[in-house]
C-alpha cells in the first residue's frame, strides 16, 4: 500500500509539471530542496545533536560549485558534487573537534563555525563580499542551458529523490540503527561499553548529513543563479530545526512532513519575511506544546498526551542536558 | 610608550566600563541557567523589550524615567511568570523541546518586533549627558550610570542568593532538588521566580542600555551572543565567574581595539576565549 | 586454571585523592569473583578502568595475557570485556530486544551498501540478529517483555536487560556493578541463581556487591577493597573471621 502510494506520488511529481504555471514550479523547487535540508539535518538530530549552523555547510556547498562554474568555467555538474564534497570535507575536519561537545556547546559551536563561514564570505572580494556571487549559469544538458523553470526542476526532482532515496535507507541499515545507541552522553558510554566506536559514527554521520546539505546547496545556488551571505543564514538554520520539530523526530517521514508542509505555508505567506518567521514560530510552539513527538504522532496523540503526563509527574525542575 | 599610556588607561577604563556593561546584559541569563539550567535564548528579545519600551513609554509617549522603569519591572515579571508558567514548565525534563521552544519564543519576540516597530533605526536620548574628567581619563556619564546601576544589580543578586531564604531555596533546588523538597523547598515557585526575576534583569539591562547604543528589533542578537560567550566562560552557574569573564572580555575588546584596531579586538576576544575554555572547560569559576 | 583477568598494581590518583593505591588481583577462567568494600573503597573505579572508560595513573590490566591497559572501551568490547552500569544504563526509547540488538555490534558486520540496497542477504543476517537477542532475552527469563520499550519498565526487568546486553558482546570477562541493588530480595535472588548458573557458564565474572549475603552463597571467592587497597583475597567465608575486613565496616550489620 505505501509503496503504491509512493509510486503513484512519483509519478505525479514526473508528470504533472508540464502543465504547471512557473510560480508553482518554483514552489515544488523549494519544496524539494527543503525537504532534503530537513532530512540531512535530522541524520544529526535523530543522534541527538541540535545544530543551529547548518546553514553554513549548504552555503560552503552553495559557494563552491558558483566559484567552481563562474571562475573556472567548470561543468556544473561537477560542481553539484563538489559542493557536497566540500561541504562533507569540512564536517570531517570540524566534526573531530566540535563533535566532542554535546548539548548547548555543540550547537553553539556549529552556530559559531556557520557566522564565521557567513564572515568571511562577506569580507573577502574573492567570495564577491555582501554582494556574492551574481551570474552562477545553469547546467547544460545535451547542449542546451537548463534556464527554464521546469528544466531545472527535474534537476532538482532527480538530485531530491536519489538524496532523500539515500537518506531514507540509511536510517534502516545498521549504520542508522547504531546512530541511535548515541542520542545522550549516557548512551554512548554504553555504546562503547558494546563496541560501538562513538566517535567514528559521529563523523560518519556528520559527514553524511553535511554532504547532502552541501550538495542540494549547490543546486539551491544554480537555481537562484546567485549566492550571497545573505541567503543562508542562521534563520534559515533555524527554520530546518523547526521542519523537524514540527515533522517530529519519530521516523523519517516528521522532517519531511515538517519540511513539505511549512515550506508550501511559507511560500503563501510571501508578504514579508517577519510574517513567515512569525507564522513558523508560533506553529512551532504550539506543536512543541500541545503536539508531543510532532506532527507524524498526530494518530497516537492521545497516549502522547497521557505518556507526557506520567513523564512529567516524575520530573524534575531543574533540567539537565543530555 | 610615553604617548601610549595616557590612551592604554582610557581604553583600560572604558573597557571595565563596557565589561560591566555585558556583566548586567548577562546577568539574566546567568540566574536562570545558573538555577534551572534552562537555556533562554528568549533572552535577547527581553532585553530589547526593555529597549523598546524605554522609547516608546519614556521617549515617545513622555512618561518620566523612574514610573517607567517602575512599568518594564512589572511588565517583564508578568511575561517572566506567564512564559515559566506556560512553555517552561510543561516542557520540564525535555532538553531538547526546552532549547528549541525558548528560540521560538525569541523569534516571536523578534518577529512581532520588526512588524511592530519598522526597520528604521531609532535612538534614545541620554539619560545623563555629558561626560566626567577623571585623570584625563573621559568617561560619558550615560555609561557610567549604566556601571552604577550594573554594580547595585550585582550586589543586589549576591545578597539575594546568598544572604535570603529565598536564595538558600534556589541554590539548594539546583544542588539537590530531590532532598531539598523533602525538607519544603517550593520548587514550583523557585521556578517562577527564577525566570520571573531573570525576565527583569533582562529587561532593565535593555532600558539603561538603551541610550548607549541605537535600538532596532534585531538588536537582542548580539547581546545574547556575547552572555552566553561570557558566563561559558565565566563557568556556568557562578555569578562571581559571569562578573570576571564580563569585565575580560570588555577589556580585552577595549585595551585590543586601541593596540590592534576594533576588528582584530573583536577576533582576540574569542581567540582568548577559546584559549580559556581549553585551559579550563568548565570556564573560569564553573563547577563540574 | 589460567588467569584470564590479571590486574597488576593498578593505582588511580584523582588531583590529591587516592583512589586506589597498587592494587593486584588474578581472576582465573571461569571464576565468580565478588569485590566488596564499603562505599569510596574504590570498587567502580577499578571497575572504570578494567573496562578503558577511565585510565589508571599506574599498574596493568593483562586479558588472557594481553596487556589492554590503555585500550579505549570499545576496543575493549572488541577483546571481550563487558560491564552493567551501578545506574541502570539503557537505551531508554528502544525496546528489550532492539537493545540487546545493539549489544550484538560487535557480531553484526556493517555492510552499508548491502543494507541500503537491502538484499536478501543481509535481511537474513538482519533475522539471524535478531533471533539471537530474542534468544538472550529468554536465557534471562524476560522474552515476554521483548517488544516492549525499557524505559517503562521496572526496575528488575530493566536489571536484566542490561544484563542481555553485555551478555550479547560474547564477553570473556564480565563485569557486574551491582547487579542486586535496588531489587527486592526476590528478584536478586532471581538474578544470583541467574549470574552463578547460566551466566558463568559463558564467561568469568567479577562482581561488584555490598550484600555480604550474596558473595557468601554465590561467589568462588571474596576480593576487598578499602581506601583504594586490598585487604583481603580468598574464600568468602572467612570474611567474617578476617580481623582487618570487620575493622573496614565496623560492625555493619550484613556482616553478622
Amino acid at each position: 500500500m505505501k509503496t503504491a502510494a509512493l509510486v503513484l506520488l512519483l509519478l505525479a511529481l514526473v508528470a504533472l509539471p508540464p502543465l504547471a504555471e512557473p510560480y508553482m514550479l518554483h514552489v515544488a523547487i523549494v519544496v524539494l530542496m527543503n525537504a532534503v535540508y530537513a532530512e540531512a539535518l535530522y541524520v544529526i538530530m535523530r543522534m541527538g545533536y541540535l545544530s543551529f549552523g547548518h546553514a553554513g555547510y549548504i552555503a560552503v556547498g552553495a559557494y563552491t560549485s558558483a566559484l567552481l562554474a563562474t571562475k573556472l568555467g567548470v561543468s556544473v555538474w561537477l560542481g553539484f558534487l563538489a559542493g557536497g564534497t566540500a561541504a562533507a570535507l569540512l564536517a570531517w575536519l570540524l566534526g573531530m573537534v566540535t563533535l566532542k561537545l554535546r548539548g548547548i556547546y555543540f550547537s553553539l559551536s556549529v552556530f559559531a563555525f556557520a557566522e564565521v563561514v557567513n564572515a568571511v564570505f562577506r569580507a573577502f572580494d574573492f567570495f564577491g563580499g555582501p554582494a556574492g556571487i551574481a551570474g552562477v549559469p545553469r547546467p547544460m544538458f545535451f547542449g542546451a542551458r537548463l534556464n527554464t523553470h521546469l528544466g531545472f526542476y527535474y534537476v532538482v526532482l532527480g538530485a531530491a529523490v536519489i538524496s532523500l532515496g539515500f537518506l531514507y535507507r540509511l536510517a534502516a541499515t545498521r549504520f542508522g540503527f547504531t546512530l541511535l545507541a548515541l542520542r545522550t552522553r549516557d548512551t554512548e558510554g554504553l555504546a562503547e561499553s558494546v563496541g560501538i566506536d562513538a566517535a567514528r559514527y559521529k563523523t560518519l554521520a556528520f559527514v553524511v548529513s553535511c554532504f547532502f546539505c552541501g550538495l542540494m546547496g549547490a543546486i539551491h545556488g544554480h537555481y537562484l543563479r546567485f549566492v550571497s551571505p545573505f541567503v543562508f543564514t542562521f534563520f534559515f538554520s533555524t527554520d530546518l530545526v523547526i521542519f523537524n520539530m514540527v515533522g517530529g523526530l519519530g521516523s523519517f517521514w516528521g522532517p519531511l512532513a515538517g519540511a513539505v508542509l511549512l515550506t508550501a505555508l511559507g511560500e503563501q505567506l510571501f508578504a514579508a519575511g517577519y510574517y513567515k518567521s512569525l507564522v513558523y514560530a508560533v506553529v512551532l510552539l504550539v506543536v512543541i506544546l500541545a503536539l508531543p513527538g510532532g506532527l507524524i504522532q498526530l494518530p497516537r496523540l492521545r497516549e502522547a498526551w497521557a505518556a507526557r503526563r506520567l513523564r512529567w509527574a516524575k520530573q524534575p525542575v531543574v533540567t539537565t542536558e543530555r | 610608550m610615553e604617548v601610549y599610556l595616557p590612551l592604554l588607561a582610557q581604553g583600560l577604563a572604558i573597557g571595565v566600563l563596557t565589561g560591566i556593561l555585558y556583566v548586567l546584559v548577562a546577568l539574566g541569563l546567568t540566574l536562570i541557567y545558573g538555577i534551572l539550567h534552562i537555556v533562554n535564548f528568549a533572552h535577547g528579545e527581553i532585553y530589547m523589550l526593555g529597549a523598546m519600551a524605554v522609547l516608546y513609554l519614556h521617549v515617545v509617549a513622555g512618561l518620566p524615567l523612574v514610573p517607567t522603569l517602575a512599568v518594564i519591572v512589572v511588565l517583564a515579571l508578568l511575561l517572566g511568570l506567564a512564559i515559566e508558567r506556560g512553555i517552561f514548565r510543561v516542557l520540564r525534563g525535555q532538553w531538547l523541546q526546552l532549547v528549541v521552544a525558548s528560540v521560538g519564543i525569541s523569534l516571536v519576540i523578534q518577529s512581532i518586533g520588526w512588524i511592530a516597530f519598522g526597520i528604521q533605526e531609532k535612538s534614545v536620548p541620554s539619560y545623563l549627558p555629558g561626560i566626567v574628567d577623571l585623570f584625563g581619563i573621559r568617561l560619558p556619564r550615560e555609561r557610567l550610570l549604566a556601571a552604577g546601576v550594573a554594580v547595585v544589580l550585582v550586589a543586589a543578586l549576591y545578597w539575594l542568593v546568598y544572604r535570603t531564604r529565598v536564595g538558600l531555596a534556589m541554590r539548594a533546588i539546583e544542588e539537590d532538588e530531590e532532598t531539598a523538597r523533602m525538607l519544603g523547598v517550593n520548587a514550583n515557585r523557585v521556578a517562577s521566580l527564577s525566570v520571573a526575576l531573570g525576565f527583569v534583569l533582562a529587561a532593565v539591562a535593555g532600558a539603561f542600555v538603551a541610550p548607549v547604543y541605537s535600538l532596532n528589533p534585531g538588536m537582542g542578537l548580539e547581546p545574547i551572543l556575547m552572555s552566553f560567550l561570557i558566563i561559558i566562560v565565566g563557568g556556568l552557574g557562578s555569578i562571581t565567574g559571569t562578573v570576571l569573564a564580563g569585565l575580560l572580555v570588555g577589556v580585552i575588546q577595549s585595551v585590543g581595539a586601541i593596540l590592534f584596531g576594533s576588528e582584530a579586538a573583536y577576533g582576540l576576544v574569542f581567540v582568548v576565549m577559546i584559549a580559556v575554555l581549553v585551559a579550563r572547560p568548565a570556564g573560569l569559576l564553573g563547577r563540574v | 586454571m589460567s588467569a584470564v583477568l590479571e590486574i597488576r598494581g593498578i593505582t588511580k590518583q584523582f588531583g590529591g585523592l587516592t583512589a586506589l593505591a597498587g592494587v593486584d588481583v588474578t581472576v582465573g577462567e571461569g571464576e565468580l569473583v565478588g569485590l566488596v568494600g564499603p562505599n569510596g573503597a574504590g570498587k567502580s573505579t577499578l571497575f572504570n578502568i578494567i573496562a578503558g572508560a577511565i585510565p589508571p595513573t599506574g599498574g596493568q590490566v593483562l586479558l588472557e595475557g594481553r596487556n589492554v591497559t590503555r585500550l579505549a572501551s570499545h576496543d575493549l568490547a572488541r577483546h571481550g570485556i563487558a560491564r552493567t552500569f551501578q545506574q541502570v544504563t539503557l537505551f531508554g526509547e528502544l525496546t528489550a530486544r532492539d537493545n540487546v540488538l545493539q549489544g550484538l555490534h560487535r557480531h553484526a558486520p556493517s555492510r552499508v551498501l548491502a543494507g541500503l540496497v537491502g538484499t536478501p542477504g543481509y535481511r537474513a543476517e538482519q533475522r539471524e540478529l535478531e533471533t539471537r537477542a530474542e534468544r538472550l532475552l529468554d536465557l534471562l527469563g524476560i522474552g515476554t517483555h521483548r517488544g516492549e520499550v525499557v524505559s517503562e519498565q521496572p526496575l528488575g526487568i530493566q536489571k536484566l536487560v542490561t544484563v542481555a546486553v553485555a551478555l550479547a558482546t560474547e564477553p570473556t570477562v564480565l563485569l557486574l556493578d551491582e547487579p542486586g541493588a535496588g531489587l527486592s530480595h526476590e528478584e536478586s535472588t532471581r538474578m544470583m541463581d541467574l549470574v552463578s548458573t547460566v551466566i558463568r557458564r559463558r564467561c568469568t565474572i567479577v562482581l561488584v556487591e555490598h550484600n555480604m549475603r550474596i558473595v557468601s552463597r554465590y561467589c568462588d571467592r571474596a576480593v576487598v577493597l578499602h581506601f583504594g587497597r586490598k585487604i583481603y583475597d580468598g574464600e568468602p567465608g572467612g570474611l567474617t573471621a578476617d580481623r582487618r575486613v570487620v575493622d573496614a565496616y565496623l560492625g555493619v550489620a550484613e556482616l553478622a
